[in-house]
């Protein structure tokens, strides 16, 4: 056998990653799950309609339903991509021991880690491509609006007789609750805690047999996730010594911290995300992967069939 | 030469996870199999034939004992590259199509471009479903699906073809067409290692037999060796009438030690009867 043929075969070819993702990606496609999108669609122009309780002081006039939008939208990704991290991933793997297709992948040069990462990464690419897609939609949907409520506070000012130094006060304000880049890094960070729900729910169905468990522990990991960083403050509060460290850096390891994803909420109140924040959840975002990632692989390259 | 297939001394127990007793689903098995030799496994179900396969092709790992594919330890995910696998009862992904599906595959194990389109044409061709090629799997039968599951098996051209129970499930002319699939293999110099219930199958195809029994090998040879009855002859006649036939048991019966067993119309199989009247019938 040649020294190229040789090193084809050596786990994380990235062309080999790419067949089994694309495949991936496809099937889940062809289960429609963008169906799923016609649904957002409904929702976010829905909540063109909702108005908000909100206090109506001239300046915030108009600004609910620049609210009700952002957090109808991303309310939605977050169901969706959550949702889909655990399901759809939990659902592949037994579903390929079921129908047997496993062992005809298995049984052709393709080292488990390749197979496992090309799963993951369809799975990731088909959230992306969907939060891409309602991403589009919601800015689509801001856009008008904000324009909108810009000329009704603007006109207001000027009827109250402020200088342009107040107006282009009040023009910023405004842009900063409509489609800014920090609304896009908002759904970035949606997609990242996705990207570390679906590596969990890899890990689960490397061990389970069936897409039921898996899902039930996945949403037991996301819920725990969520109040994880509270749960640890309580247990193994600042005086809690070496030892109580210790176990809290086990805890967070071995579930996710996802109050760190929190920021999404900031975000919608009109918050600067800053980019050593976006940093920080992007390298826990690559540790968790890997680290579920590793560990998956460790369950699975001794699984018997 | 090296052996397409070298199983030293392998066995497998099974411990259940949740305690319980181990069970050995196969016991010492050894087996060696001939580059372009076509090699049969028959035993009942739960015999350890299944297991035996996944041991060749690192489905399940050894509990002791060794499984080599042309020297190369079948644990290594290289030996792979020359082994084709038909699993009992193959699904495949239902949201692709033949041609699809064989992309696929052909796309795991290396090939791109012109060569794999070559190659998927060729084997859609071999396989008789070149008609089927832009049908999605959901809508083929189950004997469409074995041999698409046969032409993946052999996508990258592999030197050794494994196929569990490749006709189960399959109706007799399914069953026939997957037959001459084997054989056709068998010209190409393609090594097969196969296992069947269909007794009547393995005979036809097959150049050697191993019966394995509650995961032991019971028995193993060449199909000729292992059927043959020493102490008797075979004689057809064709159009005998019935005093020839009579002259025939006379010189038997005058000659000490001989013994005349059994004379008359040799029957043909279940099987050649359907066929006759089926396919060679619409076909004559």
């Amino acid at each position: 056998m040649s020294a190229a043929t040789t090193t084809a075969y050596r786990p994380l070819n990235p062309r080999r990653i790419l067949v089994l993702a694309r495949h991936t990606f496809t099937q889940l496609v062809r289960m429609k799950v963008f169906y799923f999108l016609a649904v957002f669609a409904v929702v976010v122009i829905g909540a063109n309609f909702l108005e908000l309780p909100t206090d109506h002081l001239p300046e915030n006039a108009g600004t609910e339903i620049l609210y009700t939008v952002k957090n109808t939208s991303l309310g939605c990704m977050s169901i969706f991509s959550l949702v889909l991290a655990i399901v759809a991933t939990g659902l592949l793997l037994p579903k390929d021991v079921e129908d047997r297709t496993l062992y005809t992948i298995l049984a052709k040069p393709v080292p488990r880690l390749d197979y496992l990462i090309g799963k993951w990464l369809g799975v990731v690419a088909l959230i992306f491509v969907s939060l891409m897609a309602m991403t589009l939609l919601m800015n689509l949907v801001l856009i008008p609006h904000t324009s909108k409520v810009m000329q009704l506070q603007i006109g207001a000012a000027e009827f109250a007789g402020a200088n342009a130094e107040t107006k282009a006060k009040i023009a910023e304000d405004v842009r900063a609750l409509g489609p800014t880049w920090n609304l896009q890094a908002a759904v970035l960070v949606t997609f990242m805690r996705a990207m570390v729900l679906a590596a969990v729910a890899l890990l689960l169905s490397t061990f389970s047999t069936s897409t039921l468990f898996t899902a039930i522990v996945g949403f037991l990991v996301l819920f725990i996730g969520f109040f994880q960083a509270d749960a640890r403050e309580i247990y193994f509060g600042q005086d809690s010594g070496l030892a109580g460290k210790a176990a809290s850096g086990i805890m967070t390891v071995i579930l996710p911290d996802l109050q760190i994803y929190n920021l999404i909420d900031a975000i919608v109140e009109g918050k600067v995300l800053k980019a050593l924040d976006l940093l920080k959840v992007t390298g826990i975002t690559a540790f968790y992967c890997v680290t579920y990632l590793f560990a998956s692989w460790l369950v699975f390259a001794r699984k018997e069939f | 030469m090296e052996p397409a297939v070298e199983i030293q001394n392998l066995t497998k127990v099974f411990r259940p996870q949740m305690g319980g007793r181990p069970v050995k689903a196969v016991d010492k098995v050894s087996i060696t199999i001939a580059p372009g030799e076509v090699y049969g496994l028959i035993g009942p179900n739960g015999s350890g034939k299944s297991t035996t396969m996944k041991a060749l092709l690192g489905l399940v790992a050894p509990s002791s004992g060794t499984c080599r594919i042309f020297g190369a330890d079948s644990l290594a995910v290289d030996s792979r590259q020359d082994v084709g696998f038909l699993p009992e009862n193959p699904y495949f992904y239902k949201h692709l199509t033949g041609a699809e599906t064989l992309a696929f595959y052909g796309k795991l194990c290396g090939l791109r471009g012109r060569a794999l389109k070559d190659r998927t044409t060729e084997l859609l061709e071999l396989v008789g479903l070149t008609d089927a090629r832009d049908r999605h799997l959901g809508g083929y039968s189950k004997g469409m699906l074995q041999r698409i599951g046969l032409a993946q098996a052999l996508i990258q051209e592999p030197r050794l073809a494994i196929l569990d129970e490749p006709t189960a499930g399959v109706d007799p002319i399914g069953s026939r067409q997957i037959r001459d699939l084997i054989l056709s293999l068998k010209e190409r110099g393609i090594t097969v290692f196969l296992c069947s219930h269909l007794l009547e199958q393995v005979q036809e195809v097959c150049d050697r037999v191993g019966i394995i029994f509650r995961g032991r090998m019971i028995r193993e040879g060449r199909l000729d060796d292992l059927l043959a009855i020493e102490d008797q002859t075979e004689i057809i006649l064709r159009d005998a009438p019935p005093d020839l036939l009579e002259e025939i048991a006379a010189l038997v019966a005058a000659r000490q030690g001989a013994e005349l067993i059994r004379s008359g119309r040799p029957r043909t199989t279940l099987e050649r009867l359907f066929l006759r009247e089926t396919v060679e019938r619409e076909n004559p």
